[in-house]
């Protein structure tokens, strides 16, 4: 082996990464010569050093927002594997079945009307059927938003998901229970969902409030998260005012501060 | 947490258990946000990849192949989603965000010389060019085998052995000067 060579192994040798065979065969040639050691020497305090560098730890937010995404992932997975369709039940998967039921009974009924209408009446009659459908799952959404259970709403904001083209009452319901749902859960899926408004200017400043009406550092922090990507500049004002405020959570603090650089510099 | 080894969560993913990938955050996270830190020097990017990387996780967890080791995957995935963000000019560079040290109690004078040696130890640590930088974290605060980093880096062991000697070398001239030392090269 190569003075080199030796040299080389030197990064391997301090981190103890080396095979004993390997280690062997380095320690003999520590003798060949002082330039050896002396140059082990002054890296092994280096890399001792380096070792009592500070390690960086990621903020709070970051363990909040994976979480926060990582449940809406696995509620849209369950729910569209759940299986098992009853064709009756009671309470909300009777409310979930029926609804199911009438949508197959009308997408039926329009394939047979469709057999028999000619082209111009059977685009008519897609039509109708279409808002009929949205007037359906739009209803069955409301309903369900309003139960007791948070599973329930939960299951209701996924409704609201559905419905292609919201009407007030749908935008209006989110932000509700966004801002006063008990259950931390369904208003941080109500934020995913009211987010797809965000280009409603109403839906817009109603979410820069509600940052300031949240008891849970959690979802203030989704809401932040949120007005940021939307590049929302006129949360600036409500984030400045958070980060001055010691009364709130710091990591809700650190995260405001982080979206108040995104804003100015974006 | 589980006592069930990476593939075995990973495998639990594939079939759909989305739920299993938070054992792998809690594993995984910090030392993922270490290394994009490494390389960004930008707190809130760091926080902000390391969620990407774990989202892509979930959405290419198919293509993980359980005869590599998840780590190895896993750093290569955030290697590639820290890249793209440079390619989108995302990173900000804006120099090394290590917390403040600095204290409202005097100090006696051995710990302030010892607060100003890691001073310069950081700053020739973030004042390495970036494969230098790279290899280095890699090796010393990851403890990753010279084959993994090589997998990650896309190069051949060699490569890796070279990169992290050079870097050592490098580190420890920049440090000295910054000390104020002579340095007599070996």
């Amino acid at each position: 082996m190569t003075f080199d060579e030796i040299r080389l192994l030197i990064p391997r040798y301090l981190a103890g990464q080396l095979a004993p065979a390997e280690k062997a065969a380095f320690e003999t040639q520590l003798n060949a010569g002082p330039e050896l050691l002396i140059e082990i020497e002054e890296l092994r305090s280096l890399w001792n050093e380096l070792g009592r560098l500070p390690q960086e730890q990621p903020s709070d937010a970051l363990r909040a927002r994976f979480y926060q995404k990582l449940n809406a992932v696995a509620r849209e997975r369950d729910r569209v594997s759940s299986g098992g369709f009853a064709w009756w039940k009671s309470g909300l998967q009777g409310l979930v079945r029926q609804t199911a039921i009438a949508l197959a009974v009308f997408v039926l009924g329009w394939y047979a009307g469709r057999v028999n209408l000619p082209s111009h009446a059977s685009t008519q009659e897609v039509k109708r059927l279409d808002t009929e459908v949205q007037s359906l799952r739009q209803t069955v959404a409301l309903s369900l938003l309003e139960r007791q259970s948070a599973a329930s709403r939960l299951e209701g904001i996924s409704w609201c998901s559905r419905v292609e083209r919201p009407d007030n009452d749908v935008v209006s319901a989110l932000l509700t229970t966004l801002n006063h749902d008990p259950n931390i859960n369904v208003r941080l899926s109500a934020l995913d969902a009211v987010e797809k408004f965000s280009n409603d200017a109403a839906v817009r400043s109603a979410l820069v409030n509600s940052i300031a009406q949240q008891d849970s550092p959690l979802v203030q922090i989704a809401l932040i998260d949120a007005v940021v990507h939307m590049r929302n500049n006129a949360a600036a004002g409500q984030l400045r005012k958070l980060t001055g405020d010691t009364a709130v959570n710091a990591a809700v603090r650190q995260r405001a501060e982080w979206g108040l650089q995104r804003l100015t510099y974006q | 947490m589980g006592s069930e080894t990476d593939s075995e969560l990973m495998k639990l993913v594939q079939a759909g258990d989305s739920i299993q990938l938070a054992t792998l955050f809690e594993r995984y996270h910090v030392g993922l946000f270490r290394y994009l830190l490494s390389l960004t020097r930008d707190r809130g990017l760091s926080e902000d990849l390391v969620q990407e990387v774990f989202l892509r996780v979930l959405k290419y967890a198919r293509s993980y192949d359980p005869g590599l080791p998840f780590q190895v995957w896993l750093y290569s995935m955030a290697r590639n989603v820290c890249f793209d963000s440079f390619r989108k000019g995302r990173a900000e560079q804006t120099g090394s965000e290590m917390d403040d040290l600095r204290s409202s109690e005097p100090l006696p004078e051995e710990a302030i010389a010892r607060r100003q040696d890691v001073k310069f130890l950081q700053e020739a640590l973030d004042g390495l060019p970036e494969e230098k930088r790279e290899v280095l974290v890699l090796s010393r605060y990851h403890n990753m085998r010279y084959e993994d980093i090589a997998r990650i880096l896309k190069c051949e062991i060699g490569t890796v052995k070279v990169r992290v000697y050079r870097a050592l070398k490098e580190l420890r001239e920049r440090f000295c000067e910054l000390r104020g030392e002579t340095l007599y090269d070996i």
